[in-house]
């Protein structure tokens, strides 16, 4: 019965052809390891995102009156819908480790050289559209914790001398964080930069699709892409991505499984201290408040240089640097233990990010 | 064409009567709320005024008292005491008109207290230290115990040999204390609990509120300083609060609930991940 039902559906859109050349015959570097499989987690991360919020979003009121109440009765009256938020809550810091995480090893592997700038350029869009995900998700709950951390992040444009004003006025709907900031909010995080993510991640897909993973290289071996050059189905040695690399990535979501039900279960407050569980007040300012733990690093930043234009304008550009890198880092050869400088700077930017990301905090 | 403009300005007078009820409602729902940046009418004037160089020293610390007092924590602000208009300087410090008062008089502050704390007033007056007051105004009022604007979350620890025995023995008033103390106790467990469960994101408003009136209730029957009162009210009251408890007690069995269950998906995925990576190994 289920064969025939194969073969029905086989017979007309060609599922095992098309297995069989995208999935079995297309090959990845042998040297493909758990490392390699975090572009995949950070897509399943972000289906899970879509699933849980989309239940989120059938219990939800955007309107700052019920906002923080329609989120109590989610936590409490909707049978599971803690299950869902608290999934939804520790996977969206997850998938922003993932990000981290997978940016870092892009870079470490020298992925993004030719011809895969493009690869590298619309992963930084879609980092860029997760992080304003993140940043429009924190105000959605309309308690303490939000409307303060969202009051300082709508702050930060106004250090911009002429335009900082108007950009953070517009961010918010008015001088303040308000019933009109909450609907913006609300508008981008389930519709608009959702659309951009489906846009992009399916253009960053298609980009690593045609040319392929990127080559590895360990130890001093290095086996550089002829120029103009790339492997799509012909790794020589190379290994096919379903089932070798396929297992792999299951694995990981396994273990990724595991560590977001482990933190919902041992530490599920890790991401919510105590005022996000008051109704935004905005009389009553926290005693502390500070932006989520993925801005803290920029935050700390801005705090640490005195003159707030020169702290903006470093991070400018920081992110531009960021952004065309693959641009600037012309040089062949994707060994970067024989680039000794570019190393060092990796390792700094990694401690600094760490320091500022504690100094933050404090 | 006339029928054409007819219907146009039709068109254009009924949109933009509509997008006037819109534009007041918006008003009404996002513009004239404090989260929406309306004016935020907390202390007013008043602090301007008590924090300025021309008041006197003794009321300079006012605001600072204030700031660090239950009232403050709960939104009490001058004028829901001392009456007055905290927007209107004028009118507030000026005209008796207002109903502001400044300093009210000893004997007076049971009245003010009470505009709020209504029950407590009524056995308050009642009791001795009310009775003496109003005879020879020299009782205990308010402030005696409880001090004026540095005020603080009222706890059993406030009858104390040294407070009370500025008027009299403090035999009385240990009496008193021990008849409180079983119920004072189990108040301030269930409000630890209450607590706790309301940091872990529990909706606990209802709970709140049932626990505020029984603590409320008995504090206003201690307020009568009548230890025979107090110790046959508080079997009633210790009835309430089992009730409570037993509230607390079904939320926290739903938060292990939440706990096992997540627990288990952790163990659950940690065994796949186990039996799935064993068993593609040795494939």
């Amino acid at each position: 019965m289920l064969n025939s039902i194969y073969s029905w559906v086989d017979e007309r859109i060609g599922l095992e052809e098309l297995i069989r050349k995208e999935l079995k015959e297309y090959y990845v570097p042998r040297e493909s390891n758990v490392w390699s499989t975090l572009g995949f987690l950070t897509l399943v991360a972000f289906l899970i995102q879509a699933v849980t919020g989309i239940f989120l979003l059938t219990y939800y009121i955007p309107h700052p009156d019920y906002a923080y109440q329609s989120i109590q009765k989610i936590m409490n009256v909707v049978p599971f819908g803690w299950l869902f938020r608290s999934v939804h809550l520790v996977g969206a810091n997850l998938l922003v480790v993932l990000l981290f995480l997978h940016g870092l090893i892009v870079f470490y592997r020298l992925s993004y050289k030719r011809p895969r700038e493009l690869n590298w350029v619309s992963g930084v869009f879609l980092f860029f559209v997760i992080m304003l995900l993140c940043v429009t998700g924190y105000l959605l709950p309309w308690s303490q914790l939000s409307y303060w951390s969202t009051t300082i992040l709508t702050a930060i444009p106004t250090v911009l001398p002429g335009i900082g004003d108007y950009i953070s006025r517009f961010i918010k709907g008015g001088d303040f964080v308000s019933g009109v900031t909450l609907n913006r909010f609300f508008a981008f995080h389930v519709a608009i930069l959702p659309f951009f993510l489906v846009l992009l991640g399916a253009l960053h897909i298609f980009l690593i699709w045609r040319t392929g993973y990127a080559p590895i290289v360990k130890g001093g071996n290095e086996s550089v892409e002829e120029a103009g050059g790339y492997r799509r189905q012909g790794y020589e040695g190379g290994i096919p991505f379903y089932p070798d690399l396929f297992r792999k990535n299951m694995l990981m979501v396994f273990v990724f499984l595991t560590v977001l039900f482990g933190i919902i279960t041992f530490k599920p407050d890790l991401f919510l201290p105590a005022y996000a569980h008051i109704q935004a007040d905005p009389t009553s300012t926290p005693l502390l408040i500070r932006p989520p733990w993925y801005f803290l690093a920029p935050y700390a930043l801005i705090r640490a240089i005195p003159n707030k234009f020169l702290g903006i304008s470093v991070q400018v550009i920081l992110l531009a640097l960021f952004f065309f890198w693959p641009f600037i880092d012309q040089r062949p050869g994707r060994n970067i233990r024989k680039r000794p400088i570019l190393l060092g700077a990796f390792v700094v930017v990694i401690i600094t990010w760490t320091v500022l990301t504690i100094l933050g905090r404090l | 064409m006339r029928y054409m403009l007819l219907i146009l300005s039709i068109v254009i007078g009924s949109v933009s009567v509509v997008h006037a009820d819109y534009k007041d409602a918006f008003q009404k729902e996002f513009i004239d709320k404090p989260w929406a940046g309306a004016p935020i009418v907390e202390e007013g004037v008043c602090i301007e005024c008590h924090i300025s160089k021309n008041m006197k020293a003794d009321y300079l610390k006012i605001p600072q008292e204030w700031k660090m007092s239950i009232h403050y924590k709960n939104k009490v602000s001058c004028h829901n005491c001392h009456g007055g208009d905290p927007a209107d300087a004028a009118v507030s410090c000026g005209t008796p008109h207002s109903g502001f008062v400044r300093t009210p008089t000893y004997k007076d502050v049971p009245e003010m207290c009470g505009k709020c704390h209504v029950g407590i007033l009524e056995k308050y007056l009642k009791s001795g230290h009310g009775r003496a007051l109003k005879a020879a105004g020299k009782g205990p009022n308010c402030v005696t115990c409880h001090g004026a604007h540095s005020i603080q979350k009222a706890s059993i620890d406030i009858i104390n040999e040294v407070r009370c025995t500025k008027c009299h023995t403090y035999q009385r008033a240990k009496i008193m204390k021990q008849a409180l103390f079983l119920t004072e106790k189990k108040i301030g467990e269930l409000e630890d609990r209450v607590k706790e469960l309301k940091e872990q994101g529990m909706v606990v408003s209802d709970l709140e509120k049932a626990l505020f009136r029984t603590t409320a209730g008995f504090r206003t029957v201690f307020h009568s300083v009548n230890v025979d009162l107090v110790k046959e009210k508080s079997t009633l009251f210790m009835k309430d609060l089992e009730v409570i408890e037993k509230d607390i007690s079904a939320i926290t069995s739903e938060l292990g609930f939440r706990k096992n269950f997540s627990a288990f998906l952790f163990i659950l995925f940690g065994v796949f991940g186990i039996v799935y990576y064993v068993y593609t190994k040795e494939k």
